[in-house]
């Protein structure tokens, strides 16, 4: 008994010491070969994933991203929406839950591979050696609310557009924004999304739309970290549902010294995690739980993340030297 | 600009930028090296027949694939008002230059349709999923299984045929076959015309309706089979009886001949026929392929073109683009009807109800619809052009910014230095 | 110009025969001598303070020298730029009468001290004239000291600390101040800061940090490994060692207690008393309150002092390495985790204080405030309210360098150890 408690925390302590920024490195990538060009190996885990696993990247998608049915199922004629098309909406909203519930945030550090290319892009102006950009306070506070007015579009056009309110051409309204319809088909050589369709004048600024909100993807993301996760509405959707999720960030607000490693580490800027010391759920709306904090708190214990009550990876001091150490001797 | 002149700027933008359009030009070339060896066979039989050789307006030659155009062969007379390439080509029935064929020919194929003669053109982009063949019609009332209704017609213009008559001298027949089921259903003629052939689509995957007259004339029997497939997909089914929908066979092999359409390479349930797209028709008899059989495909607009079905029963075709409307009335999920009709002759001797004969005349068609080209509205350059603009844009704003910013606190910044 | 008259010059007498010397002899003996068991790697620190401070033996360092008033000036860009810094905040009773001639009589003996060092002729520690003082606008007194010392001939640089640490405005404008001082130090010094020699300076750092760690959780053994004498002493060697120097001899003590730890070594009875100082920074030779606490039975587990914990304790994280984010991330280190009364509110000290005393298995506390220290003075109130709800007994203790009242000051403390050991009792 003795003994394998001992062994648990070795474990335990060999994980806390990991060399997270490699660790999320290698996997994202995994994540990202599975989730852009999983299509190839017959892989398809259906159409409620909470993350940008595009559908509109035909043949490479082992699954599809649930903002996509959901807002085609919302766009369906009202007469239907309100009667057998209901049940379907909520089977699929359930499952997109127990598939959220699972990594809770998780999905957006790790999995995402919208995320994974913004994290490349980041990697790529580090490399050149140009400083990232932050917001002010105000700014920061302006504009964490976007995500929800996305959200709430998100939800109402489509409506619209099943009660004829709206034409079929804006429809699915956030995919023809996100910059994830774009950028993910390119990768598996499907660029046919990056074209502005002529057919009709709500199309032709959709698409224009899209091309816009793509292209300030890519200068954005260059140089401000997470760029675009700030406004996902996807984001928004997972914090709401949060409560229930499996994998959780916690802060024990009592052995915190309100240092601001964890703020000065988070690509999202969140000074929550810094000076909030009373709650326990440490997990904001902006979040993306790729657990730079943790990774970065010199105090032992301060903040974790948990699965199902189980703390996976804790910050320790140990870890800290290691990691910050390894930081510093790179490059010389 | 006009509404016009940007479509067609967008389509010669579409047309420089797309390699789509060069497979379009030279598809009859393809057609004729033939790798297959159906293609070269119905080149072959082609050039036999000694087809006329129409030309393309000048004008008109950016926005149309000229070879196509020049392939096919008017039934009616060109819509020249919508802008339609003015082809000589030679008319089916050339006589009839100065307009469309006035009323219904009593000669025609049967086909089935899912529209009504003088409801127009087939445009109902409204809704993707409402009309057509591909989709299902709403109905059936709340909760209820779809419903489909097709509508038996006769002619051989997908726009003006009329109404079916029943013909007292032939037997007619109609099979309902759902999908996993081997065997067709009998279904009920409509005892009036206009309210069309229904059922019910309560499982998901391609219902198939054939309509199979005989006919006695002389020692002659002829035996005609309208087919319509229908495909009932919902999005969130049940994907294993989608899968299972995609693998089931798709002809009836107590069919006396029907027109199978081939599936394109990586086709999909919610699949639809786009101009441009080159398709494969399978004559098959009794579930064999039939060779010989002289396929006609007919676009919306009356265009037809003929070829022979090789000895897998294959004949292909390249849909081609004749839907030309003002820009402003452009519709991109505008679903145009098309028609395909194989015939052949066989000295087969028999009895058909106390009576011999000696040959048989049989015909198929298939009825269909396809979608403008996305290559005619998408254009890439545009996109591209607006996407790298903004980039530009965007990213010397951010470096003046920075460059520039005097703002207090941030004013000092430090050059990155090794 | 010729002249007749002879200049006569007078020769001072040794500096090991002065009063300081003396002063700071009488409390290295009492560290070294009246305590046993002293750690075989103190002798670095004894020897050190021993040629410092009582042979006024002269300091090396290299480049230019950059004094310190306070630890918020960030000693990684100083060491960046090539330049060495030195803690200029002073113990010795000797400067701190010197300096009263400064400052109005009931003012803090620290600051007092600094100024008394820094206007006499034989500056003890013997580093030589700093070629720029940094001093942080801390408290009011060190404020009002900048105008003073750049009336004694030296270069001051005011470096601008807000008063306010939790708002973002004020991180923005430390981030601000703390990259007009790498400017400045720029221009001090000819050099350019670079990726390559800020991550060399953070490194020194981050690996004396690291070494302090350590030597600060072997102080959560019960009983004690090291008495608290010698990690102040150790602490405050850093004010002025060579920080390679000084590391590899905290990395030689922390080894010899981990030797000590597998032996089971006690450095004190099981019974006596933990305790935890807070307050005014003890420095050398002004170690009177921490050694009377030992010499009565007690040890001095953990501190909360500007001259110890609060110096060496908070690390730095860096996400990307490049001079911008690093200088904005040294700033977020000198600010956001200070516990120093100076800022408005005082939460993050009560945490930090109420953390120690948990994870320290304190059994009482010590709260030092220098007379005339007001900012301790008037904290005190509101530490001892967060004590007194956990159940914490604390003795407050005002004081200044002067000796005189070291017979009162040891009654007190015998009986608050005293206390400390009857509750413990108590509990049992």
């Amino acid at each position: 008994m003795k003994a394998s408690n001992t062994r648990l925390q070795a474990v335990r302590d060999a994980v806390n010491r990991v060399d997270l920024k490699n660790f999320r490195f290698w996997f994202q990538i995994v994540a990202f070969v599975l989730f852009v060009y999983g299509g190839y190996f017959a892989i398809d885990l259906g159409s409620r994933l909470p993350f940008f696993s595009c559908g509109y990247n035909d043949e490479g998608r082992a699954g599809i991203c649930y903002l996509l049915p959901l807002q085609h199922q919302l766009s369906q004629p009202w007469p239907r929406l309100f009667s057998l098309a209901s049940i379907a909406i909520l089977t699929g909203f359930l499952t997109f839950t127990l598939w959220f519930i699972v990594l809770n945030k998780g999905w957006c550090g790790y999995i995402c591979p919208l995320g994974t290319i913004q994290d490349w892009i980041t990697a790529l102006r580090r490399r050149i050696g140009i400083r990232y950009s932050t917001y002010s306070e105000s700014q920061f506070e302006q504009l964490t609310k976007v995500k929800y007015l996305l959200l709430a579009l998100m939800i109402l056009i489509p409506l619209g557009v099943g009660g004829g309110l709206f034409s079929h051409d804006v429809s699915p309204p956030f995919c023809l924004i996100c910059p994830a319809r774009m950028v993910l088909p390119a990768f598996t050589g499907d660029v046919s999304q990056f074209t502005i369709d002529f057919s009709s004048k709500t199309a032709m600024v959709m698409t224009a739309l899209g091309i816009a909100v793509t292209a300030l993807f890519l200068v954005g993301s260059f140089v401000r970290k997470r760029f675009f996760c700030f406004f996902c509405p996807m984001s928004a959707l997972h914090y709401l549902l949060s409560k229930p999720a499996l994998l959780k960030l916690k802060k024990d607000g009592n052995k915190c010294t309100r240092c601001g490693d964890c703020y000065r580490v988070c690509d999202m800027g969140i000074k929550e995690i810094a000076d909030d010391v009373t709650t326990v759920n440490i997990m904001t709306d902006d979040c993306t739980m790729c657990l730079k904090c943790v990774s970065s708190c010199p105090e032992n214990g301060t903040l974790k993340a948990t699965f199902a009550g189980i703390p996976i990876f804790e910050s320790t001091e140990e870890g800290f030297i290691k990691r910050m150490g390894k930081g510093l001797q790179h490059g010389k | 600009m006009s509404k016009l002149n940007l479509c067609v700027v967008a389509m010669l933008a579409t047309l420089s930028m797309n390699g789509h359009c060069e497979d379009y030009r030279s598809g009859e070339r393809r057609v004729g090296q033939g790798g297959r060896p159906g293609e070269a066979q119905a080149a072959e039989w082609r050039a036999k027949r000694g087809y006329p050789e129409g030309k393309a307006d000048a004008a008109d030659a950016a926005a149309t694939p000229p070879v196509s155009a020049a392939e096919h062969r008017h039934g009616g007379a060109p819509a020249a008002a919508s802008g339609a390439p003015a082809i000589s080509g030679k008319h089916e029935e050339g006589a009839h230059s100065g307009g469309r064929p006035g009323g219904m020919r009593s000669g025609g194929a049967v086909w089935l349709s899912d529209s009504p003669p003088m409801r127009g053109d087939g445009s109902r982009s409204g809704s993707a999923r409402g009309g057509g063949m591909g989709g299902m019609d709403m109905g059936g009332g709340r909760g209820g299984p779809p419903m489909k209704r097709l509508w038996p017609r006769v002619g051989n213009d997908p726009q003006k045929s009329g109404f079916a008559r029943e013909d007292a001298e032939a037997a007619t027949e109609i099979m309902l076959v759902s999908p996993g089921k081997s065997e067709g259903e009998p279904l009920k003629m409509p005892a009036e015309n206009h309210a069309g052939l229904a059922f019910e689509m309560p499982a998901q995957g391609y219902y198939r309706v054939y309509l199979t007259n005989r006919k006695l004339q002389g020692d002659k029997l002829s035996i005609s089979v309208a087919k319509a497939e229908v495909a009932n997909f919902g999005h969130g089914g049940d994907e294993e009886e989608q899968a299972r929908a995609m693998l089931a066979p798709r002809f009836l092999e107590s069919a006396p001949i029907e027109i199978v359409r081939e599936r394109q390479p990586g086709e999909k349930q919610f699949f639809q026929l786009k101009s441009g797209d080159e398709q494969a028709y399978l004559v098959l008899q009794k579930g064999l392929p039939l060779q010989g059989a002289r396929v006609r495909f007919v676009s919306h607009q009356g265009w037809s073109k003929e070829a022979v079905s090789d000895e897998q029963g294959r004949v292909v075709f390249q849909v081609i683009r004749d839907y030309y409307p003002q820009w402003s009335e452009f519709q991109k999920r505008f679903k145009a009807a098309c028609l395909v009709i194989a015939e052949a002759e066989a000295a087969e001797s028999g009895s058909y109800k106390d009576q011999s004969y000696s040959s048989v005349r049989y015909q198929a068609t298939l009825s269909g619809s396809y979608q403008p080209s996305p290559d005619d509205y998408m254009s890439y350059a545009w996109g591209l052009g607006i996407g790298l603009l903004i980039v530009l844009f965007c990213g010397v704003a951010v470096y003046l910014y920075r460059r520039r910013r005097v703002k207090p606190f941030q004013e000092l910044r430090f050059n990155e230095s090794k | 110009m010729e002249s007749d008259a002879k200049v006569i010059p007078i020769h001072p007498s040794p500096y090991n025969l002065s009063r300081q010397a003396a002063e700071a002899q009488t409390v290295l003996d009492h560290i070294v001598d009246d305590f046993s068991d002293n750690p075989e790697s103190m002798r670095y620190f004894y020897d050190l303070f021993r040629r410092v401070y009582c042979q006024g033996e002269e300091l090396k360092h290299e480049g230019l020298l950059v004094g310190t008033t306070c630890i918020h000036a960030p000693e990684e860009l100083i060491y960046a730029f090539g330049a060495t810094p030195v803690r200029l905040c002073n113990g010795s009773y000797h400067y701190d009468q010197r300096g009263a001639d400064f400052m109005p009589a009931k003012s803090c003996s620290l600051v007092k001290a600094t100024l008394g060092m820094l206007n006499s002729e034989t500056v003890i520690p013997k580093i030589g004239k700093p070629d720029m003082i940094v001093n942080p606008t801390t408290c009011d007194q060190k404020k009002k000291a900048s105008a003073m010392m750049e009336n004694m001939g030296y270069s001051v640089y005011d470096l601008e600390l807000p008063s306010v640490k939790e708002s973002e405005a004020s991180r923005v404008y430390w981030q601000r101040s703390v990259r007009q001082f790498a400017e400045r130090l720029r221009e001090l010094t000819g050099r350019k800061l670079t990726r390559k020699n800020l991550k060399e300076a953070m490194a020194k750092t981050g690996r004396a940090q690291a070494a302090f760690r350590t030597l600060h959780n072997f102080r959560r053994q019960s009983p004690s490994l090291i008495l608290g004498k010698d990690a102040f002493l150790v602490t405050n060697a850093y004010f002025f060692d060579d920080i390679g120097r000084w590391t590899a001899a905290v990395e030689k003590l922390n080894e010899e207690l981990a030797q000590r730890e597998k032996a089971g070594f006690k450095a004190v009875q099981s019974k006596a008393p933990r305790v935890l100082f807070t307050g005014s920074p003890p420095i050398f030779p002004n170690l009177k309150l921490p050694l009377l606490i030992e010499e009565s039975g007690g040890v001095v587990v953990a501190d909360e002092t500007c001259s110890a914990n609060r110096m060496l304790y908070d690390m730095t994280a860096v996400d990307e390495w490049l001079v911008n984010d690093m200088v904005d991330s040294l700033a977020d280190k000198y600010l956001k985790p200070c516990t120093c009364p100076i800022f408005t509110r005082n939460d993050d000290r009560r945490r930090r204080l109420l953390d120690l005393v948990s994870s320290f298995n304190v059994d009482g506390v010590v709260y030092q405030a220098f007379a005339g220290c007001q900012v301790y003075e008037m904290e005190y109130r509101s530490v001892a309210e967060e004590f007194n709800k956990a159940g914490i007994p604390l003795l407050y203790v005002e004081t200044d360098y002067s000796p005189d009242d070291k017979g009162q000051l040891s009654t007190r403390i015998e009986a608050f150890l005293e206390s400390l050991k009857n509750r413990r009792k108590q509990r049992a």
